[in-house]
């Protein structure tokens, strides 16, 4: 397959690694985040980190979209869900997030209509086929996932849709990086970034990293030498003593981004002044919000929810383990009371959270018995 | 789901929306009044498309999808330039 079957080649991964060895120092130890899920996806999938010397370690982000939203939303999603008349739509991971009480996918089997989607547009083809019913989508995700919320909005109101609604839980990648460089409890050598939201946000959002912490930062793609050449790419800066944004997405990632994406984030969104995330708090500025001229499609707007902040459980880390303090399997009921089958944590829904990823590429077992 | 989905979201194998996956579909035919495409991927599924953000794409590109939204162009910015310097880096 073009553009993937060159970029999963073994032999020029075994070279790269090799390539990769050259560059550490001796007794340094190197610390690198992969800000994004589908990062930790692969390098697991694909055991990238055995290719890496030892001292190189790869430290997980809070890049999951399902991961990183708070339990109070998920339960506002459901007393939604739970309207007389309401058809409730939402992205498959979301479905088994679990909220204080129950999951969506609890919330179904009581008899919510709940009905998953892949996309936004999916939603909008519901609100349409069912004129007599009000549809609300759950719209989640970073700005890779947005533009197809803020395009499904222009299409609804072009199309005169008045029973669509969206419950905006988008969220922007800038905001929990910063927060991430100002935590005293994480040192990092240096970002592996994310390759889809920068298909959109460009590399240029990321220049406050090197400017402003004096850290590298490789915008990367998913494929196995992806990820690699990115190590490699930080690791030469750090080598050479210098920081800053490269790109090695390049068939894909420009430095401005998608202009026409942004401008259509800008026109359907605003800026909510706080947005909570999982294990991190409020953060400022970090989540989207339907703006005013898109008022008539906003949920929150037309639906009373609890809006209560909900503490997670206190066995779950998914905090430590989104901010990078902790591996999945030092978490205490990683593997043993939370599993994909059982989840507490999000960490452990999305095949892009750290947990599951660490259970279902076989790393519970191995480094449990290294531990 | 529409019945036209290439690639949807299922919770026993994770959903690609959630997480943050784009897939790379060429393009088949395009309705540029409705910025819709019909597009393929390698398997031979096709979906629709929503083609607002990377027009005027033709039949035969390649675009990366997401949500059913393609976000970029393929070729569009660096083509081939990833996998060179990847070769590259390793024989330096």
């Amino acid at each position: 397959m073009r553009y993937v079957d060159e970029f999963r080649d073994p032999q020029l991964g075994r070279v790269l690694a090799g390539e990769i060895v050259t560059l550490v120092e001796p007794g340094r130890h190197y610390k690198l985040m992969e800000v994004c899920g589908g990062h930790t996806h692969s390098i697991y999938k694909y055991g990238i980190d055995d290719l890496l010397p030892e001292n190189v370690e790869l430290v997980h982000g809070p890049g999951c979209p399902v991961c990183v939203i708070p339990m109070g939303r998920v339960d506002d999603g459901i007393a939604m869900a739970h309207q007389p008349n309401v058809i409730f739509t939402c992205f498959g991971d979301m479905m088994r997030i679990p909220g204080s009480e129950q999951s969506l996918l609890d919330a179904k089997a009581e008899g919510a209509d709940i009905r998953m989607v892949y996309s936004p547009l999916d939603a909008l083809r519901i609100a349409k086929q069912n004129p007599d019913r009000d549809v609300v989508f759950f719209a989640i995700g970073f700005e890779t996932t947005a533009p197809s919320t803020a395009l499904t909005l222009k299409r609804a109101r072009a199309d005169g849709v008045t029973n669509f609604f969206c419950m905006c839980n988008h969220v922007t990648i800038v905001p929990p990086l910063r927060a991430l460089l100002d935590s005293p409890d994480l040192r990092l050598d240096g970002f592996i970034g994310p390759g889809h939201v920068s298909t959109v946000v460009g590399a240029r959002p990321f220049e406050f990293i090197p400017a402003d912490y004096e850290k590298p930062i490789v915008v990367a793609g998913f494929e196995p030498l992806d990820v690699l050449q990115a190590v490699h790419m930080i690791l030469g800066q750090l080598a050479e003593g210098r920081c800053e944004v490269e790109n090695q997405y390049t068939r894909v990632v420009s430095y401005e981004g998608n202009l026409r994406a942004l401008e259509l984030l800008a026109e359907v969104f605003e800026l909510r002044p706080h947005f909570e995330w999982r294990g991190m708090g409020f953060i400022s500025q970090s989540g989207l919000r339907i703006s005013e001229a898109y008022a008539d499609f906003d949920a929150e707007r037309r639906y009373e929810v609890p809006g209560v902040r909900v503490a997670d459980p206190k066995a779950c880390q998914c905090g430590e383990v989104l901010k990078g303090v902790i591996k999945p399997f030092e978490c205490k009921v990683f593997g043993t009371a939370c599993t994909p089958e059982r989840p507490i944590g999000t960490c452990m829904v999305s095949s892009e959270g750290a947990c599951a990823a660490y259970y279902n590429y076989g790393r519970f077992a191995r480094e449990r018995e290294v531990v | 789901m529409g019945a036209d989905h290439a690639l949807g979201c299922e919770p026993q194998h994770g959903c690609i929306t959630c997480g943050d996956e784009a897939v790379a579909l060429w393009v088949l035919k395009v309705d540029v009044e409705r910025e819709l495409a019909l597009c393929e991927n390698d398997t031979g599924e096709r979906e629709t498309v929503e083609i607002a953000l990377v027009a005027p794409v033709a039949a035969g590109d390649r675009v990366l999808v997401h949500a059913g939204t393609a976000i970029a162009e393929l070729e569009g910015v660096g083509g081939r330039g990833s996998l060179e310097r990847v070769a590259k880096a390793a024989t330096a």
